[in-house]
């Protein structure tokens, strides 16, 4: 009887931790060679074929409407990274899904709507397990990189990318401990690159509209607090990693929150000031990777 | 025996006319032979009925033509038939004995020197049999023509052979002097270009036959020559280029040995080849061309064990290598990732520079390269001569209707006048799908584009070289051609492709793509007016970049090539030109130069002046006259003294106005066309003879020529008729005929 009583108590505490610990699997790739000496060596044409689009569940949004012409391809889609998150007590976090897909698609449709670039309505996740299928998408984006702690296989597969062309734009962490965060990872891809602070004159403030002046860009809590920072992070900041010729290769928005910009477009409470800047900035740096 | 059969020499015949002596008309000689055929002919058929049975048909017309041939004959004997021709009166005439001293003379490829072999031929009877009839007049040919007592002083040792000028010497003596022929003992080996028409119409002028002695093998005997090395004359810093080189052996077929080529000191290409049992063949080796400036290349094939001559083995050509960048103006109507990795892919190239205006949203135009604030600050170039500011154009997916009518006749223009390069690629908004079905496009694309939308697709598929593409240097994109062949096959995917139609008549398809068991052309060329358009059709190589190693260079290669075929060859308003960039021996020069303005018209009155730098430093200027027959053609000829290098700047200006200016190089070397075909040039000297009247001889048939030489309308000549009617030939003949017939007879069984 008292042995019933505490598999009754352990049981359900069993199954509540276990669903609280679970988490979206990283990618359910291909391939797994999961060996990062072997990055950037030739490999197959095989090998090279992109993934087909898929869905994972994310952070906030589940079964989000497939738009009627998903499978219609296009020359640009929004790549989102799936980077190995920093672990916590619930395990791994699937913090790259934050906005998805509801973000991505709303700057897909503000791309197709205010640029001549052909533009697939729907984003694809992206996976450096997945073989070569990263080096497909020369545009990737990653969300909440101050919970990021990318693997050694990530590490160098987003080196790699970056070295033969890609553009890396990374948004929505804030303050310091986030920063640092961030940084331990980045530093892994780039060891000695330096970030720097990107200046109002770099063209990739210019490419299609001029942001001279932009304003601190806060997620959907403004909503409800009405402060444009979080944390620490009082204050946008505009930074990046040139590559060899002086070409922005990694964008870094440090405290600010572009994804719920676009995410919260069409929410009436969030400012559209906000919205506005989020996609002239997005539209601006990716016609930047699209040109540079 | 032709003389026994004929009674005089063949040169009788060839150069007399046939005449008949006998008193009776011609006429009846017809009627004659006519009237002996009828009548034999009516009496065979009134005796038919008494042939034996074996004497019918066929037969019976076979022995009536033996016996009219017959008839004939002795007709013709009646009837006096004689030959006139022309001879040179004894001791009234002189005979030029023009022996060829070059070094080449020296070679002792016929047991003895073939010097000796002239002088011994001539002193062993030659001259003295000549001098019984003729008086005897001795020169020798180098690059000069000298007379000379006797042959006791030839040494072989003269730097050139120039037959033509030196006949055309002994033409020009002869109009004061009674020279009734000409005797040439030679080699052949005439190393300025051949006899030039001038010689030849003199000759033929003053009717005076050149007979040709031919001294030396016909073959080579174990030995290699390089007999060709062709480069192009201009070329991009670090293009690559292909020398070829034509290579001559004999007793080597087999051997294996090393082809370099080498300039500024250094190795920059070389390859082994493998002699082939043929008399000639053709090898080629590719190499950068270097940095800017004027560079001489050598081709050198590695001497082989044995090899009688090496001086033959190596061959020099000038390489003049552009200093200015090539600008190719980039026009895209999305962006897109084939743009940027484009605009990547050339960014580090020192010859090529490209100027790009990107439509980024339906109204906004993102310009990148501009060399100032207002380049293209209005769009595109709307006037003819700001388009023509640039060597290329590409036009991305971008629709035809971008561009105003009087654009799209400027882009046609660019190509066709100006002589630029237009690349069209594949794109949505490209080619059939952006509405190029029009002219003038229609005239500048290298296919015929389908008659339908929706021809770009989205997927990926694997690019492969045609055989045209394998031996291409724009898709080399290794140094190796089969490296570089292998390397097309393990390409990634393309993302896209589109279809672009046939290619035209006369259209290059480099590469095309497997499109689900489908062939489709993927990379087609055509050269258009005075510049070149092709096709690209596919907006995906951005894979070969994203897809192979960071170190992998192919994508940037490819569109270097691609870039530099389209743009390097295009012409600035002033070209200089040179017919011959290499003299050998000869220093005489032509320089010729088209004169264009910004409109690239040409320019027929211009101030045209060439700056000459000579081989040691000095200069002298030239101005060049225009053309009568070619507007905006100026020409000049100059000799270069001087054993080396020259580089010419020619400048071109209209009143105060500088319309431009070109920069020609040439070589001259003296002393080694000698070292190159050394073996006898029996052709030169048998169509020499040929065409002036004259024989060609060899030293064993030239104790023919002091009787064969007499007949010549040169000089002082009296006219000689000589009976043939008595020729040893006609009555053989007679025999013969009889005999047959006696033969068929014997054979049918009637006698």
């Amino acid at each position: 009887m008292r042995l019933r009583s505490v598999l009754f108590a352990t049981l359900p505490s069993l199954a509540l931790f276990s669903a609280l610990c679970a988490t979206v699997p990283l990618s359910g790739p291909e391939n797994v060679p999961d060996d990062a000496s072997k990055v950037g060596l030739r490999t197959s044409r095989k090998e090279q074929k992109p993934g087909v689009f898929r869905e994972y569940p994310g952070w906030e949004y589940n079964n989000f409407p497939l738009p009627p012409d998903a499978n219609v391809p296009g020359e640009w889609v929004f790549a989102r990274f799936m980077y190995s998150a920093v672990p916590t007590w619930r395990g791994r976090l699937n913090n790259w899904t934050i906005d998805y897909p509801r973000s991505d698609r709303h700057l897909s449709a503000a791309v197709r709507r205010l640029t001549r670039i052909q533009t697939r309505s729907v984003e694809q996740p992206v996976a450096a397990e997945d073989g070569d299928d990263i080096y497909n998408w020369p545009w990737l984006y990653a969300v909440e990189v101050g919970h990021w702690d990318l693997t050694d296989l990530q590490a160098s597969k987003l080196r790699d990318f970056l070295l033969r062309g890609g553009f890396f734009m990374c948004d929505d962490f804030h303050g310091t401990i986030e920063w640092e965060t961030f940084v331990a990872s980045m530093k892994r891809v780039f060891p000695d690159r330096p970030i720097v602070d990107l200046p109002s004159t770099n063209p990739i403030f210019h490419t299609v509209y001029d942001l001279d002046d932009r304003y601190q860009v806060p997620g959907e809590q403004f909503v409800y607090t009405h402060r444009s920072f979080e944390k620490d992070g009082y204050e946008a900041r505009w930074r990046g990693i040139y590559d060899d010729k002086g070409r922005v290769m990694v964008a870094i928005c440090h405290n600010m929150d572009l994804g719920d910009s676009w995410e919260h477009a069409d929410n009436p409470l969030y400012p559209e000031q906000f919205s506005a800047l989020g996609f002239r900035i997005g539209i601006n740096y990716l016609v930047y990777a699209m040109t540079h | 025996m032709f003389e026994f059969l004929f009674k005089y020499p063949a040169s009788v015949f060839s150069k007399g006319t046939f005449v008949l002596l006998g008193s009776w008309p011609k006429w009846a000689l017809f009627a004659a032979i006519a009237a002996a055929a009828g009548i034999l002919a009516w009496a065979i058929w009134r005796r038919r009925a008494q042939f034996a049975p074996s004497l019918r048909g066929m037969r019976v017309i076979a022995i009536w033509g033996l016996q009219a041939l017959t008839l004939t004959l002795l007709l013709i004997v009646l009837w006096q038939p004689a030959i006139s021709v022309t001879s040179l009166r004894p001791q009234q005439n002189i005979v030029a004995v023009v022996i060829d001293e070059s070094r080449s003379m020296g070679l002792a490829d016929m047991g003895k020197p073939r010097e000796q072999i002239a002088a011994d031929l001539l002193n062993n009877g030659l001259l003295k049999r000549l001098g019984t009839r003729f008086q005897v007049r001795l020169y020798r040919l180098g690059a000069g023509l000298d007379r000379i007592p006797d042959t006791s002083g030839l040494q072989a040792n003269q730097r050139a052979t120039r037959i033509g000028k030196a006949l055309h010497q002994i033409a020009d003596e002869s109009s004061t002097l009674p020279i009734g022929a000409v005797v040439l003992l030679s080699d052949g080996s005439d190393n300025t270009g051949g006899i030039d028409v001038d010689t030849m119409t003199a000759l033929e002028q003053r009717k005076l036959p050149v007979s040709t002695i031919g001294i030396g093998s016909p073959e080579l005997n174990k030995d290699v020559e390089l007999d060709g090395f062709s480069v192009p004359s201009r070329a991009l810093p670090g293009s690559r280029l292909q020398a070829r080189v034509n290579i001559r052996q004999s007793g080597f077929a087999g051997n294996r040995a090393k082809l370099v080529i080498s300039g500024g000191g250094s190795i920059l290409g070389q390859r082994d080849v493998k002699l082939r049992d043929s008399p000639e063949q053709v090898e080629s080796v590719e190499f950068s061309a270097g940095k800017s400036g004027v560079q001489e290349l050598e081709a050198r094939l590695d001497p082989l064990a044995g090899e009688t001559n090496t001086a033959n083995n190596e061959l020099r050509q000038v390489l003049s290598i552009d200093t200015t960048k090539k600008r190719i103006l980039y026009v895209e109507g999305e962006p897109r990732w084939e743009y940027k990795f484009l605009r990547r892919a050339v960014e580090d190239d020192p010859a090529l520079h490209i100027v790009s205006m990107l439509r980024t949203t339906q109204n906004k135009i993102y310009r990148q390269g501009i060399g100032n604030p207002n380049e293209l600050a209005d769009g595109f170039p709307s006037k003819p001569e700001d388009l023509f500011a640039y060597q290329g154009v590409i036009l991305g997916s971008v629709e035809s209707a971008f561009f105003t009518p009087q654009q799209q006749q400027s882009l046609k223009d660019f190509v066709d006048r100006r002589g630029g390069g237009l690349l069209f690629l594949g794109g949505r908004w490209a080619l059939s799908d952006g509405g190029y079905n029009v002219p003038p496009f229609t005239e500048l694309l290298p296919v015929n584009l389908p008659q339908r939308k929706n021809t770009f697709q989205r997927s990926f598929v694997a690019a492969e070289l045609t055989s045209a593409g394998r031996t291409s240097l724009i898709c080399r994109i290794e140094n190796d051609p089969e490296k570089s062949a292998e390397h097309w096959e393990v390409l990634p995917y393309l993302a896209n492709y589109q279809d672009p139609g046939t290619p035209k008549p006369g259209a290059v398809v480099l590469a095309r793509v497997d499109a689900g068991g489908t062939r489709v052309p993927l990379l087609i060329t055509e050269n258009y007016g005075r510049g070149r358009t092709a096709v690209f059709a596919t907006a995906g190589s951005w894979r070969w970049q994203m897809q192979q190693p960071v170190t992998d260079m192919s994508q940037e290669t490819f569109w270097r090539q691609l870039l530099r075929w389209e743009a390097g060859a295009t012409p600035g308003p002033v070209v200089a030109s040179t017919p011959d960039a290499l003299l050998e021996d000869d220093g005489r020069i032509q320089l010729r130069t088209e004169v264009r303005d910004k409109a690239y018209l040409p320019v027929s009155d211009a101030d045209v002046q060439a700056d000459i730098v000579e081989p040691d430093g000095s200069s002298e200027s030239i101005s060049l006259r225009p053309d009568p027959l070619a507007q905006g053609v100026y020409s000049a000829t100059w000799d270069a003294a001087k054993d080396g290098s020259y580089v010419a700047e020619i400048k071109a200006k209209s009143g105060t106005q500088m319309l431009g200016s070109d920069v020609l190089t040439f070589r001259r070397e003296d002393g080694v066309a000698e070292n190159f075909h050394r073996e006898q040039n029996r052709e030169l000297l048998q169509k020499l003879a040929a065409e002036t009247g004259g024989r060609y001889y060899t030293p064993r048939t030239a104790r023919r020529l002091p009787d064969e030489i007499s007949y010549s309308e040169a000089g002082i000549t009296s006219r000689e008729i000589k009976d043939l009617w008595d020729m040893p030939a006609i009555f053989l003949l007679i025999l013969m005929l009889r005999s047959g017939e006696w033969l068929l007879r014997r054979r049918w069984g009637t006698v």
